[in-house]
């Protein structure tokens, strides 16, 4: 009996271990072609760097200086801070609005934001590109704009599900303690959704960062552009030779913040999406 | 508290709901009435009723290939990932030591991005295919494949990690009383687990539905090269931005058409997954 | 000093669509200690929360001390309101939950302090100020809720179900806690319940409140002794005052009939029922009051006997459910023999601790 599971779980680990390999090989692949020549990229994909092969930080460099990366990074972290903190504040104030303020409006205004999770961004995307170019949205400050616009849906969807279960008497208990709406808001209410602003932030976070199709068409492909519009404009762009080692470092670059965010709040962020997951 | 609050629209609400309007109300009703008319660029239309909706089916042929392209897709990745990431929580709550490990590993593709993703998978791909001479564009089945495996890649992590949680919140004293009562291992995941996680089953699937169906990055990023495996969301982009032939006028009603068809098509799979969940709560 | 008067004082939900109370006009004294006591629905903690302006008026005036306070938002009212669910701050210790309002008075921090230190000393909340309400039991958090309304000393203390959330053995040991704040506090307290145990044991007067209307507003003692209608003389007792319907008649002296027994008016009451003779009446009779013949009485004039459906020992006493007329009744008397179902037992009757009441208006008689 006891052999028998032995043996079970050693083949379990085998075949987990297998999987891990094969889950983390993509990564590796690129990670392993970012630190060789150019000219090895292609010809030997899959075989690691050696001592002829190597080449060590040189494509990194090349990926930061030939591509405008760096500013292209720095877009990214622009927008995705900014619109992760105006969505998560704006529209838990709004979601408190909703669920306290019960009329007709209010509610007319929820299944707004419920429908809006289900459009498919296709729907939208032209019409919403042209009042970006009319209203000069399309700016990385504008952008931000937009973002609340687009994550307005789940969030309070998300936030008014949990507003739901705060029970009413906590409110009511710092009004007579002498809270105005906003005191109330910012002193009891927000402080007891923190757990859902987390999930909020990383959703949105995810979503924003990784986003392409939205910074292309608003941003452009130009001085603006964010990093997913950077890495598919590197990739496809223009014909002829390629800077393959550039490129490869650039794709690693893309990922590592990610990598690393993830494993620093890993708990958090698998919450987050699983919890986002089940509600949407 | 309602009262005192309502005073506070501006301050609560209006910032959102402006950016809402701007961003997607506006644009949603105005993209509705666009598909009816033809127009190169939105202050200069035409109005043609459904002209449009006809030529998408009688003109372009793009439409049609690639919303059967889609499902075939997205049923191949539906049903392939969830069988696969079952399986993979299934092993990974067994109590087995090192899971954690495991399951970070499972999951992190989930976090990149689509267009990284589809440009990694790009690299690796045509690097295999470089030893039969041929590139992903070569036949449109190696296009397919790829998407699949990339879908599937980037999705049994996440999908896995919400039938983990389904797993684990069945009590243990059922699979004890079902051994009890004789069951063999097989039996008890068969008559037990399975039932027990069927509400994590439903939000996998419409989960996978839904986002194979609206697939767009990864696509663009993989097969943007080769037009015969576009799905639709990135149809609907090239009827707008990337064509040849017809009027530009004609091509931005007709993308408009498409896409109301495919907003459509997704709010249909939504409200299928509404009824489903809805039907589940009442049997409980 | 605080006083409450309601004057004419209506409330109404959805512009007038359902009133919850049509007019109610009510004097509360400084300093004391006034239970409103109702069954759900009845508009006792709508009429609470109007006071701490949580609810708005929707006529008549209310005052808080010969000021009218429709309009006055609740922090400037003065009051403090404990909650059924206690409210607590989640995400605050104790002591900053205590500290938060007069933090937002913009109190000094050392009197700030002082202050909650001195509740928290009366409420034996000394070790748990650094705690967070999840991890204090349901009686701390019960008295944290008391210290967060004792540090403001508002003139008036509002309190809405405080208690019901608590198991039997706590509510009773913080029953006599809330009196004995009370008396150290010397405010006007303002409780509501629908448990008229706690409304017997704490209030100075009762607020009886059935349908959005004042049943009865008057001491323990009176309302137990002189119910003003057949609500207030069902709802204040328990077990319930049983009633019978019976028939005055006038034949060798004024008697009251009802199925399987004859009541003998007595004189001191007889003056008020002669407009009731030949109609009908209900007889008001508490279960405490039934006598066993067992126990030496000698002024029975009254007696029925009963088949014992159920009894139940309580110690001292036995409650003997019973049915006459298809109704069920229930006897609380002496007796330490074993009583067992389907004994017939005779019950003597003091006409002189009879309730009568109309019976088209249930209004005492």
């Amino acid at each position: 009996m006891k052999t028998k599971r032995r043996i079970r779980n050693t083949a379990v680990y085998i075949l987990l271990f297998v999987l891990s390999v094969a889950f983390l090989a993509p990564i590796a692949i690129i990670l392993m072609n970012s630190l060789k020549g150019n000219f090895y990229i292609s010809q030997a994909p899959f075989t690691p760097p050696d001592s002829e092969t190597f080449v060590g930080a040189e494509n990194f460099i090349k990926g930061f200086s030939q591509s405008d990366f760096m500013r292209s990074f720095a877009n990214s972290a622009f927008i995705t801070v900014f619109s992760v903190a105006g969505i998560v504040l704006l529209t838990s104030m709004t979601a408190w609005y909703i669920v306290r303020v019960k009329n007709k409006f209010t509610r007319l205004m929820y299944y707004f934001f419920v429908f809006s999770m289900i459009v498919p961004f296709q729907m939208v995307m032209y019409t919403m590109t042209y009042y970006a170019f009319e209203l000069q949205l399309n700016n990385p400050v504008g952008i931000v704009f937009i973002y609340l616009g687009f994550g307005a849906g789940l969030s309070v969807f998300m936030f008014s599900g949990f507003i739901k279960s705060i029970p009413n008497e906590i409110e009511e208990a710092a009004i007579i303690d002498g809270c105005s709406p906003i005191k109330t808001f910012f002193l009891v209410v927000f402080p007891i959704l923190k757990p859902t602003a987390i999930t909020v932030a990383i959703l949105n976070a995810m979503w924003v960062w990784n986003d392409y199709l939205l910074p292309y068409l608003v941003l452009g492909s130009g001085e603006n552009k964010t990093l997913p519009v950077a890495v598919q404009m590197a990739l496809t762009g223009g014909y002829g030779n390629k800077d393959m080692g550039a490129l490869m470092a650039m794709l690693v670059l893309a990922i590592l913040p990610i990598i690393i965010f993830y494993l620093f709040c890993q708990k958090y962020i698998i919450k987050g999406v699983v919890a986002g997951a089940v509600k949407g | 508290m309602q009262k005192m609050l309502k005073k506070y629209f501006p301050v609560f609400a209006l910032p959102t709901l402006a950016a809402f309007a701007i961003s997607f109300l506006i644009p949603f009703i105005l993209g509705v009435y666009l598909s009816f008319t033809e127009f190169k660029v939105v202050s200069e239309r035409k109005w043609v009723g459904i002209e449009n909706y006809i030529r998408i089916f009688s003109q372009d042929e793009t439409f049609l290939n690639s919303l059967w392209l889609t499902v075939k897709f997205t049923f191949v990745s539906v049903l392939t990932i969830n069988i696969i990431a079952f399986s993979l929580a299934l092993l990974l709550t067994k109590g087995l030591k090192g899971t954690n490990f495991f399951r970070t590993v499972f999951f992190m593709p989930n976090l990149i991005g689509g267009i990284v993703l589809g440009h990694i998978w790009s690299l690796i791909i045509n690097g295999i295919l470089g030893y039969f001479g041929v590139d992903i564009t070569y036949d449109p089945k190696y296009g397919f494949w790829g998407l699949v495996i990339l879908m599937n890649w980037q999705m049994i992590g996440y999908m896995m990690i919400i039938y983990i949680a389904g797993i684990q919140n069945i009590p243990d004293s059922l699979s004890e009383a079902a051994a009890i009562d004789g069951a063999n291992p097989w039996q008890n995941l068969v008559h037990v687990t399975i039932p027990m996680v069927m509400p994590s089953v439903t939000i996998c699937s419409f989960l996978t539905l839904t986002n194979s169906f609206k697939l767009f990055d990864q696509n663009l990023a993989l097969n943007g090269k080769s037009p015969d495996t576009s799905l639709l969301a990135l149809d609907i982009y090239k009827t707008f931005y990337d064509h040849t032939g017809l009027k530009l006028a004609q091509w931005h009603g007709m993308g408009q058409a498409k896409a109301v068809i495919f907003f459509l098509l997704v709010a249909l799979i939504a409200f299928i997954q509404l009824r489903a969940t809805r039907q589940r709560e009442v049997e409980h | 000093m605080a006083t409450i008067t309601f004057r004419n004082v209506a409330k109404s939900f959805d512009n007038g669509k359902f009133t919850v109370i049509p007019d109610l006009s009510l004097e509360i004294k400084d300093k004391e200690f006034v239970v409103l006591v109702g069954p759900s629905g009845c508009g006792k903690s709508t009429t609470l929360r109007m006071i701490a302006g949580l609810e708005d008026i929707s006529g008549g005036e209310l005052f808080i001390d010969e000021k009218v306070v429709n309009d006055i938002p609740p922090k400037d009212r003065d009051i403090a309101m404990v909650f059924q669910s206690y409210a607590l701050y989640p995400h605050m210790t104790v002591y900053k939950n205590m500290a938060f309002a007069l933090k937002l008075k913009k109190m000094p921090k050392k009197e700030i302090e002082e202050k909650v230190m001195w509740a928290a000393k009366i409420l034996d909340l000394e070790p748990y100020l650094d705690r967070r309400p999840r991890a204090l039991s349901g009686g701390q958090r019960q008295r944290v809720a008391l210290g967060r309304a004792m540090v403001r000393n508002p003139k008036v203390f509002l309190l809405d179900e405080p208690l019901s959330n608590l198991d039997a053995k706590l509510r009773t040991e913080m029953r006599s806690q809330i009196t004995m704040l009370h008396k150290k506090l010397q405010t006007t307290f303002v409780y509501v319940t629908h448990d008229q145990t706690e409304a017997m044991t704490m209030a100075d007067r009762i607020v009886v409140m059935d349908k959005g209307v004042i049943q009865q507003f008057d001491t323990p003692q009176k309302l137990y002794n002189e119910p003003a209608n057949m609500f207030v003389a069902g709802f204040i007792g328990s077990p319930q005052m049983n009633f019978f319907d019976a028939r005055l008649e006038n034949a060798n002296g004024l008697k009251a009939k009802s199925v399987g027994f004859e009541l003998e008016i007595p004189k001191s009451k007889a003056a008020f029922l002669s407009d009731y003779i030949n109609k009908n009446i209900v007889l008001g009779i508490r279960p405490e009051h039934f006598i066993s013949p067992d126990e030496a009485f000698e002024k029975g004039s009254c007696s029925l006997t009963v088949s014992a459906e159920l009894a139940e020992m309580t110690g001292s006493e036995t409650n003997i459910h019973f049915e006459l007329d298809g109704k069920r009744h229930i006897a609380r008397i002496k007796s330490d023999k074993k009583i067992n179902r389907g004994d017939k037992i005779k019950l003597l009757v003091d006409p002189e601790t009879v309730h009568f009441f109309d019976k088209e208006t249930s209004l005492a008689i």
